[in-house]
């Protein structure tokens, strides 16, 4: 019977699973043994964090110090992590940076010296980890993983010149505490501010609408930005020191004006923008500063002017004291401090025009909803534009009077001869503001504009049309544009 | 020696004779508590292993009879089923591989938590703290990768082998459900990591769930009649993928399908026993074809009984057909112990050895935590649904639920269509016809679908065609249901089963016709399946390699 179990091998009948299928057998189970064993070394025995415990262990022993030497003989080989469950993190980095509180490894190579700085004094690894502060994904028990540039980690490790941004997250960034520690930080609040980005960028719920909010900013990813363009390393970092230098070479047709900035200044930007964190920050990590800064968010905002204007208009307006045309933004800027406007706008239709903005252009509004002004800004805002440079106001000739009873017919047709060259065939603007515009058609008073015919504006593009030496329309003429005016209200709607 | 000619004596009675190794106590000696303690182990080996070394044909057989595990095979099995084309080992491999996937599944679980909050930063923590985690969760995968893959190959083994024919069709159905619940073990688990690769995967499967809106809302009842959103709730628990989704998978990934998938497993392996084993021609065919031993000094019992034509040797009370080994004959065969058992124990390790290569290769991929606020482009599904997302590209109804349900509905009638019963267990039988129809339905379903793939993404669908003509407004706009129903997707399948059609008029044979379709489903499986892994880049725009992909 045994010899009919033993097939023959030259036999083309017999089944090949006798003696193959015994080959194949031994092969793949000493294979996966073999296999095992190597999963097994490796990482009992190959992985990072226990070549480098080892090393700290010797390095320590073989110290002059006996309380070193006593450390070192309690180096464990395991695993360490700081587990901060409030943020979410999870810092395995204490595995390798063994030597990081420990003074005497100061000045010693990587991955064991001490924490540069006395950071730790205050913040100590235990209560803060190591990510917090320097990002890059705690979790990993590897260098590479750990940087996490291109491990899909969302945040990996920030390069040392941008550090100061996390102190951002605890701290005021307009504090003196950080002016005196994390100047970088300091600076580029004062740069956000002095740079008029909230012209067009919200943050905290105030700022113009035309560029995205930054209220987290720093926590964007490589996903949430356009990468395509950007030199070197996908990370935010790289994205935002490269789109300051050069807005539109990293987003293909942004809108923002290039701001001109040193290296300093950029790294500065930068650094604000990271610091930029919309987190539920657990109480207990709250610093003084930070309190103070919410209070002066929220309760002593700024009620002078000029910083408004500063911080808010300067962008577009300039010094706002004569109309100029912006190349970058191709057209006409208004002198909204003018010697004109001055002599004819009263406050109620400055007020409008700053609470509703002009819709279809580029200027927002500036209420409580859309540009988080509040009513005393809005009041310091009016006051300052009203106050102008303090020089003499344009001298009024008086619009006839009444205004009220105009020819639109006619009216259009001297709108077509005088004014559509600037102001567009249908009032929608050109050079010239768009006078179809509901927001100014429900600002504006009859005697505004008619004072505007009759007068111009002194030092901007607008010509005075009844003036000795002008077109010189009579008082019905002016009546008749203003009545063909009013019909684009009604258009315009 | 062969079983069957001999009377089998009871179990208990066997086994002593079997277990000669071990020395007989005798009676003084058991009664005292020494003589137990030193024969300690003798007995207990005596007890769980019943048997020494299977040294003759029926302590072979014993061996299979007496293991619940084991005696699930016949005690011989035919050396036609031992070859190795025969089978090409893949339903062990699908087997093999489920119980890697099984064991390193249950390791996975003792540290994964199912819930949003946790389970990204616990699939973190199996790669980095828990001891060789990574590596087991590489293993899980690959080895989930593996199933797919062969037990879709042992599908295509089945039926071009003709292995689903009469009696063994509710097998094949058992084996299409396998199918089914192997692709949704696979697909549930993708979701678990919680990470972008599998939020994204999980909110493509489940808008292909609730597909059917796509004809509703074109029919304009979906207020009344939503089956499409109710799929997508049954799914998910909600309008998005979140917890309940979440929970669901989960349940469905640890409980649910492993459950079902052993239960049907064990009905499908026992099926083949009651079908009278592996499907295959009978030993004279095999004979006259050189695949069998001929009688001789090297195989006494080749041909020791043959049996009769006209005779019926099954205990008909008992069994459906013959029983196996009086009808189909006992000689020819070798014993399942060790034969066919070493044979699948080779199966198994090898499949286990390339899970562990490739385990240490390749990590299983995990990418950034789930974030709905940015879409992965492209997202897409695992890699044996890419496929159909190329269809559902098209149209989602149609490519995503429709034309995949009615492929399954064919699937399922082939053996009732087929109803021959011979020649089967060869490959592309009949011979030679079937391997013909298969060579050229092959290069017609792989033209077919290239061609229609190449239309429709140099000229578009529909709305790209009939520029600067009378028709181009209107082919600019068509109608939501000229698009369900006239797609890509729709005209292969139409082409496929013409093509099925026409084998079937020339040759008036249902086997052919199932061959060329079933070829040309495959090659368009196979075509389809590779454009959307290689050649969709984001926006499921067409790139011929991922590496021209424009960076993000």
């Amino acid at each position: 019977m045994s010899e009919s179990n033993r097939p023959d091998p030259r036999d083309p009948g017999e089944a090949p699973s006798g003696r193959a299928a015994k080959i194949v057998l031994l092969l793949a189970s000493a294979a996966t043994l073999a296999m095992l064993v190597l999963a097994m070394v490796r990482e009992n025995f190959l992985s990072e964090w226990r070549w480098h415990q080892r090393t700290y262990r010797q390095m320590l022993q073989a110290s002059d110090d006996p309380r070193q030497r006593e450390l070192g003989d309690a180096v464990a080989f395991e695993l360490r992590q700081v587990d901060l469950p409030q943020f979410g993190t999870t810092d395995r980095c204490v595995s390798c940076h063994l030597g990081i509180d420990n003074p005497a490894m100061a000045g010693a190579k990587q991955p064991y010296a001490a924490h540069p700085g006395d950071y730790l004094a205050n913040h100590p690894v235990g209560d803060y980890g190591c990510t917090i502060c320097h990002r890059g994904q705690g979790a990993a028990t590897n260098f590479h993983e750990a940087k996490a540039v291109d491990a899909h980690w969302d945040y990996p490790v920030l390069p040392p010149g941008l550090t100061q941004s996390s102190c951002g997250i605890c701290h005021d960034a307009g504090s003196p505490l950080m002016a005196e520690h994390a100047p970088k930080l300091a600076l580029g609040r004062r740069l956000f501010e002095d740079l008029g980005c909230q012209s067009c960028h919200r943050l905290h719920g105030v700022g113009g609408q035309l560029g995205p909010a930054l209220d987290n900013e720093g926590l964007k990813t490589r996903h949430t930005q356009p990468m395509a363009d950007v030199v070197g390393e996908p990370t935010l970092a790289n994205w935002l020191v490269q789109h300051f230098a050069d807005p539109q070479a990293v987003v293909p047709g942004s809108r923002m004006p290039p701001p001109h900035l040193t290296a300093r200044q950029t790294e500065a930007l930068t650094v604000y923008m990271l610091s930029l964190q919309d987190r539920d920050l657990p109480q207990t990590y709250v610093a003084g500063d930070l309190v103070t800064g919410w209070d002066r968010r929220l309760h002593q905002r700024t009620t002078d002017g000029a910083t408004l204007f500063a911080n808010y208009c300067m962008r577009c307006h300039g010094e706002g004291t004569y109309g100029s045309y912006d190349k970058f933004f191709e057209r006409f800027m208004p002198a909204v401090r003018g010697p004109g406007l001055r002599a004819m706008a009263d406050e109620t239709y400055l007020r409008r025009q700053i609470l509703d903005g002009r819709p279809g252009t580029l200027m927002p509004g500036w209420n409580a909803q859309t540009g988080g002004l509040t009513d005393a800004q809005v009041d310091a805002l009016v006051n300052y534009l009203k106050a102008g440079d303090g020089g003499p106001v344009q001298t009024l000739r008086p619009a006839p009077t009444p205004l009220a009873g105009g020819d639109s017919a006619r009216g259009g047709q001297l709108f077509a001869q005088l004014c559509s060259a600037c102001h567009g065939q249908a009032g929608e603007g050109g050079l010239g503001p768009a006078l179809s515009n509901p927001s100014f058609q429900r600002a504006a008073s009859d005697e505004l504009i008619a004072a505007t015919i009759v007068n111009g504006r002194a030092d901007t593009a607008m010509p005075a049309f009844q003036r000795p030496g002008t077109a010189g329309l009579t008082d019905a003429e002016v009546r008749d544009l203003l009545a063909w005016l009013r019909t684009l209200a009604l258009k315009g709607k | 020696m062969n079983p069957q000619q001999q009377d089998i004596p009871s179990v208990g009675a066997d086994l002593e004779q079997e277990t000669t190794g071990v020395p007989q106590p005798d009676g003084r000696e058991e009664e005292t508590l020494t003589g137990g303690l030193r024969r300690l182990w003798p007995n207990f080996r005596q007890a769980t292993f019943r048997s020494g070394r299977a040294r003759t044909g029926r302590g072979r057989a014993l061996k299979v009879f007496a293991n619940l595990f084991l005696h699930i095979h016949s005690t011989r099995t035919h050396l036609y089923s031992l070859r190795f084309w025969t089978t090409a080992g893949l339903g062990i491999a699908a087997a093999a591989s489920f119980v890697v996937a099984a064991v390193t599944g249950v390791l996975l679980m003792i540290y994964y938590t199912p819930s949003t909050a946790l389970a990204y930063q616990s699939i973190k923590d199996i790669h980095y703290t828990v001891p060789t985690g990574r590596f087991i969760r590489n293993l899980h995968r690959w080895s989930a990768h593996i199933m797919v893959i062969a037990a879709l190959l042992h599908a295509v083994r089945v039926f071009f082998t003709g292995a689903y024919r009469r009696p063994r069709e509710f097998n094949w159905l058992i084996g299409l459900a396998l199918l089914a619940v192997t692709l949704g073990l696979s697909f549930t688990g993708y979701l678990l990591p919680w990470d972008q690769l599998a939020y994204w995967a999980a909110t493509i499967g489940s808008n292909i769930a609730g597909s059917p809106r796509e004809l509703t809302d074109a029919l304009g009842v979906t207020q009344h009649f939503d089956p499409g959103g109710f799929l997508r709730h049954l799914l998910l628990g909600a309008d998005y993928v979140g917890q309940p989704a979440l929970t669901r998978f989960y349940l469905l990934h640890v409980m649910v399908l492993p459950l079902a998938l052993v239960g049907l497993m064990g009905i499908h392996f026992w099926r083949i026993r009651k079908d009278g084993g592996l499907a295959r021609p009978s030993d004279a065919q095999l004979r006259a074809e050189g695949l069998l031993p001929h009688p001789g000094r090297a195989n006494p019992t080749a041909t020791v009984f043959e049996p009769g034509p006209k005779k019926t040797y099954g205990l008909m009370a008992l069994v459906r057909g013959r029983t196996p080994p009086v009808g189909k004959g006992p000689e020819n065969t070798a014993p399942s112990w060790p034969r066919a058992l070493r044979a699948e124990m080779a199966v198994a390790m090898t499949v286990l050895a390339i899970c562990m290569l490739l385990s240490l290769l390749a990590d299983a991929p995990l990418k950034e935590i789930a974030n709905p606020q940015i879409p992965e482009n492209p997202a897409k599904a695992p890699w044996y649904f890419l496929g159909v997302q190329e269809l559902v590209s098209y149209s989602a109804f149609m490519g995503g639920l429709l034309l995949p349900g009615l492929v399954v509905l064919g699937l399922a009638l082939i053996p009732f269509l087929d109803r021959k019963t011979e020649p089967a267990g060869r490959w592309f039988v009949p011979r030679p016809h079937g391997r013909r129809v298969f060579v050229r339905s092959l290069i017609v379903g792989t033209l077919l679908v290239v061609g229609i793939e190449a239309l429709a993404i140099r000229l578009g669908w529909i709305r790209g065609w009939g520029r600067g003509t009378a028709m181009e407004p209107w082919l600019a706009n068509p109608p939501q249901l000229l698009i369900i129903f006239v797609n890509p997707a729709t005209v292969l399948a139409a082409l496929y089963a013409a093509w099925s059609l026409w084998i079937y008029r020339r040759t008036r044979s249902t086997r052919l016709a199932a061959i060329a379709l079933f070829t040309c489903i495959l090659a368009g499986f196979v075509v389809l399946t590779w454009i959307g892994t290689v050649n969709r880049g984001p926006n499921w725009h067409f790139y011929w390699s991922p590496g021209d992909w424009p960076a993000h």
